[in-house]
């Protein structure tokens, strides 16, 4: 016998739907499906537009239509020029607490979930109890006692603290709950341990290969929640050479939007935020080929 | 019930799974959740620093109008715009599972994409989308003859509806999606021999799966909508009248009462309260549907 | 293929865990030795006043010993709630902070400013234009050093006025208000102004017509908005928004703001004389128009002015190096450092800086060549003085538009009702937060 753990999740190179459904395109359903991603792309057309646009033409031109002039790449080297350069230190202190935070919380999310879903243990129902009513906190009125607790800690200004808040992600606790309950079967678990596998040599070497599709889902969230993180980084955070890319742009952005004389930077911050969504998308194109594995689980189970 | 369950010996073997996370929970959420619960047995002066009030606290705020005036709001809100979000992403879900689309790849990329775009900027980009003077709504006001305004007291709520929507449809829509992508092979090949049509698969098969992780994105999406925070916080000073006042929500509340109010006694108590309130009615909804059908 | 991709991620995680080690090794760094002669220090300075860094580089060169670093800690309230987390935390306090003027009296009653006047500042009164001056004192403590100043001025649009047949600015309110009737029967888009519960605005009219609605005195706080000057403020622009001569659908600083600055539908602005700096920014095709006027008068011959924003900076009372802090703050404020500040656009009260005829002379293209800082000098030093802000203006403020908004979208209420309720919330508040107000 073959040891399911050997067989890759590999995408099918057609996906699996060919092989038995109808493979006609449907035109109305396509319309309408077309209609709502319209609505999800109207302002980021915008924002794409709006990035052409130097200050001037940006506060003086229609935002659906485009400026004077096209000033999309002079606003991005004026971007990575402004201030001394400072947006790429805040770039690669973003891909850091990205990088580290987003892998590290997946992991503890597979791995609580995993054991929530195939283990019983006294006070699991405290435990999910717990981790619901916290989130439940409405987490502005945490952020001066966790500023407080960090700051005994003297984590405060240091990428500690935002990293270690970052590692927690209890939606992806619960996504890899329900997810493992689906897709690791227990009767391979069971012939893991009469093989005489370890709990977590089983977990490694079987729950964690069929959970690919589930762990790239928590992988995408956690990336994009952590890339967005903006709250607690601010009250962290003050000293701007461990800034992440929102709290930038909301600096600039708010020296445009408050009384006085702050300087109008609204083509940075437009541009700004075009470059920061631009790696989101890339992970997303890059990931997305792990979501069509249906195939080798039906496989394992034959 | 499952053999594994019942069949290992040390039975306590899954805390060694649950424990690094929680531990760094305890850490980030349980521990400041107790401070903040001291706290809110406070109240803290400007002139003559803190001192013990009791549950005083907690009797001013059940008392609080503008805490009640949040509160239904965002009850309210909650009650409109989860259904109809997660109603949306359900069905863009099964359309893209159903392999009858064109171009599905990019309308699924281009559906997520909002998640992606940070809260300060999408409001920007609505908040000047919908402007009644240089925005669309001009267009529209000229062209129709109307005077619609999308930011004013009646109207405010619902833009930021459509805001909240436009963000997270596709993130709820990518957790159905991948739980469909989960789903055994040989489900549909069976439904293929019965001769099932496409209705019948979706009713049968897709929406049963789909069950554990419907409960999730509910009990999640309460907790969102009830924490609402970042549109009506940065939308007043992008727009004028639009109606937003600091107790709009009560996350909004909590949050002047001790950025600008220095009464964090108050906030904290404010922030539990909410807390009690939101399980509760998360529980009402939907609690049991958190159990995966497979593990009951 | 798998394994490469997973080895793949484990190297990038190795590899920023390491980076991380070693950044924040050397991150860390301490608050410095602090030397009771202030000679060697790292001061951290936070301030939302790009200005402000321009100072560093000839400090450090006159001050080897001292390392400056300036920080964006948010603006304004942001700034006021971390600085309160640092105090609570007794860590991570900066040794320079920028407060706006209102905001000085919430950190200096209770102590958390250092008194800077014993370390020199006293003797500077008379080197800022008084109204800034009082900012800052209290009693006879000084607790931070006036370094940019708003006196309330009238920007107004030219070309927009003379299509209405006006050639010269307001000088009287009198004036003021036949021109917005004027200038509102240009279009539909057309008005004076935009209102649409600017409390600074009308504080500042208020300011200019006598009135002094908040006495403070230690932790006793008196609220009048019934004094005579108040009342004839808000009656007058009670009447303005009565007869719709102001645009209430518009915020300033918003982005329709620009727009409207931009296309001329605004016809002027009261503002602070920061304005001048940022409005070519904003309304870049209005260049040419707009022109400086000190602000209109409440009888015919007199020059009253009055303050409309403007910062300071000052030591908190846990920094470890205030003589050191003090250094670098008379040095940016008041000293060799203010110069390289000036010349890139800040608006200061310093007399040297106001009287001085590069000043005065310099012609402002975007304004169509006027000499603004004469007209801002002027308005600078006519300020009227006497105005007080209560310690708990910051929370005031903020519950202001509470109050306002309903008025300004549904025309039910009037200005005095406002202030009535507003002076409500905030007895009630501030005996709550241990004051006496009444």
């Amino acid at each position: 016998m073959t040891t399911p753990v050997s067989s890759p999740v590999r995408p099918s190179p057609h996906g699996r739907q060919q092989s038995f459904t109808d493979p006609r395109r449907n035109g109305v359903l396509t319309f309408l499906t077309a209609l709502f991603t319209l609505y999800c792309l109207l302002p980021l057309i915008w924002l794409l537009i709006n990035a052409t646009k130097s200050q001037a033409d940006f506060v003086s031109s229609f935002g659906f239509s485009f400026g004077d002039g096209f000033a999309l790449f002079d606003n991005i080297k004026e971007l990575f020029a402004y201030d001394d350069g400072i947006f790429a230190r805040w770039f690669l202190n973003t891909v850091l607490y990205v990088g580290v935070g987003a892998i590290t919380s997946t992991f503890l999310a597979a791995l609580g979930g995993y054991g929530l879903a195939k283990h019983s243990f006294t006070g699991k129902r405290a435990f999910l109890f717990v981790v619901l009513g916290s989130i439940s906190v409405p987490g502005i009125a945490l952020a001066i006692p966790q500023f407080m607790l960090f700051a005994k800690l003297g984590l405060t200004d240091t990428p500690w603290a935002v990293l270690i808040p970052s590692f927690i992600n209890p939606f992806g606790l619960y996504l890899m709950w329900v997810f493992a309950a689906e897709a690791v079967p227990n009767g391979l678990l069971d012939a893991a341990k009469i093989d005489g596998a370890g709990e977590f040599r089983t977990f490694f070497q079987i729950a964690m290969p069929l959970l690919v599709p589930a762990t790239v889902t928590v992988l995408l969230f956690s990336f994009v929640s952590i890339w967005n993180n903006y709250f607690l980084p601010l009250i962290m955070l003050k000293d701007p050479d461990w800034y992440p890319l929102t709290i930038g742009i909301n600096q600039w952005n708010s020296m445009s939007s408050r009384a006085g004389n702050g300087e109008l930077l609204q083509n940075l911050v437009i541009t700004a935020s075009l470059v920061t969504i631009i790696p989101l998308i890339a992970a997303f194109i890059a990931l997305q080929r792990y979501w069509q594995s249906g195939l080798s689980l039906g496989a394992v189970k034959e | 019930m499952s053999t594994v369950v019942t069949r290992h010996k040390g039975r306590q073997i899954g805390w060694a799974f649950v424990a690094p996370f929680g531990v760094l929970f305890a850490v980030v959420f349980v521990l400041p959740i107790l401070y903040a619960a001291y706290l809110s047995l406070f109240q803290d002066r400007l002139v003559g620093g803190m001192s013990f009030v009791g549950l005083a606290n907690y009797t001013k705020l059940l008392q609080d109008p503008q805490f009640w005036n949040g509160v239904l709001r965002v009850f309210g809100f909650t009650l409109i715009q989860v259904p109809i979000m997660l109603a949306l992403a359900l069905l863009l879900a099964l359309a893209l599972d159903s392999g009858r689309l064109h171009a599905s790849k990019f309308m699924r990329i281009a559906i997520f994409l909002p998640y992606a775009v940070p809260a300060i900027v999408s409001t920007l980009m609505w908040g000047f989308m919908l402007g009644v003077r240089y925005g669309l709504f001009r267009s529209i006001n000229e062209s129709l003859g109307t005077d619609l305004n999308p930011f004013q007291p009646g109207t405010t709520l619902i833009s930021i509806g459509v805001m909240v929507t436009w963000a997270f449809t596709g993130y709820n829509m990518l957790i159905f999606y991948s739980v469909l992508r989960a789903v055994p092979q040989e489900l549909y090949e069976a439904a293929a021999i019965d001769g099932a049509g496409q209705f019948r698969v979706a009713w049968s098969i897709k929406l049963p799966a789909l069950r554990g992780s419907l409960g999730i994105t509910v009990i999640f999406s309460i907790i969102g909508t009830f924490q609402i925070f970042n549109e009506p916080q940065i939308l007043p000073s992008m727009v004028a009248g639009s109606g937003i006042t600091t107790f709009y929500t009560p996350n909004l509340y909590a949050y002047n009462l001790a950025f600008t109010g220095s009464q964090q006694g108050y906030a904290a108590a404010l922030a539990l309260v909410m807390a009690a309130i939101t399980i509760a009615i998360a529980y009402a909804v939907q609690l049991r549907g958190l159990k995966p059908a497979r593990e009951q | 293929m798998r394994l490469s991709g997973t080895a793949r991620l484990l190297l990038v995680a190795l590899v920023t865990v390491s980076t991380l080690a070693a950044c924040s090794g050397s991150g860390k760094t301490s608050g410095g030795e602090g030397g009771a002669g202030g000679d060697t220090a790292k001061l951290t300075v936070w301030s939302w006043d790009g200005t402000v860094k321009l100072a560093v580089p000839g400090f450090e060169a006159a001050n080897p010993g001292i390392k400056v670093e300036v920080v964006n800690a948010g603006s304004s309230s942001e700034e006021y709630k971390a600085l309160d987390n640092a105090i609570q935390a007794k860590s991570g306090v900066p040794d320079l902070a920028m407060f706006e003027y209102f905001a000085i009296p919430y950190f200096a009653i209770p102590g958390k400013l250092a008194d800077i006047g014993p370390m020199g500042a006293s003797a500077f009164q008379s080197d800022y234009v008084p109204s800034a001056w009082n900012n800052v004192k209290f009693g006879d403590r000084v607790h931070a050093l006036p370094s940019d100043y708003g006196p309330a001025a009238l920007f107004w649009n030219s070309k927009t006025f003379a299509k209405a047949g006006l050639t010269t600015a307001p000088t009287t309110w009198e004036e003021y208000y036949q021109a917005a009737k004027k200038i509102r029967t240009l279009g539909k888009d057309y008005y004076i102004a935009q209102d649409n519960g600017d409390l600074f605005f009308l504080l500042s009219l208020i300011w200019q017509a006598g009135g002094r609605p908040f006495r403070v005195d230690g932790t006793t706080v008196h609220i009048n908005f019934s004094d005579e000057g108040t009342a004839r403020a808000v009656a007058f622009w009670q009447k303005m928004l009565d007869e719709g001569l102001l645009n209430t659908k518009i915020n300033p600083w918003t982005d329709d703001w620009n727009r409207a600055l931009n296309d001329g539908t605004l016809a002027s602005q009261n503002m602070g004389g920061w304005l001048t700096s940022t409005l070519p920014e904003r309304a870049p095709k209005a260049a040419g128009d707009f022109r400086v006027a000190l602000m209109p008068q409440w009888a015919t011959g007199q020059k009253v002015g009055a303050e409309n924003g403007g910062s300071s900076f000052g030591i908190p009372a846990a920094s470890k190096n205030q003589k050191a802090a003090y250094k670098f703050l008379e040095y940016f404020t008041h000293g060799a450092g203010l110069q390289p500040r000036v010349d890139a656009g800040a608006f200061v009260p310093n007399v040297a800086v106001l009287k001085s005829p590069a000043f005065q002379s310099a012609k402002n293209p975007y304004f169509g060549g006027q000499q603004t800082g004469q007209v801002l000098a002027e308005a600078s030093t006519t300020a009227a003085v006497g105005w007080q802000y209560p310690p708990f203006f910051e929370w005031a403020r903020s519950v202001y538009s509470d109050i306002a908004t309903p008025y300004f979208t549904t025309g039910k209420g009037s200005l005095t009702e406002i202030l009535k309720t507003w002076k409500g919330r905030c007895v009630t508040y501030g005996n709550e937060q241990g004051f006496r107000v009444d």
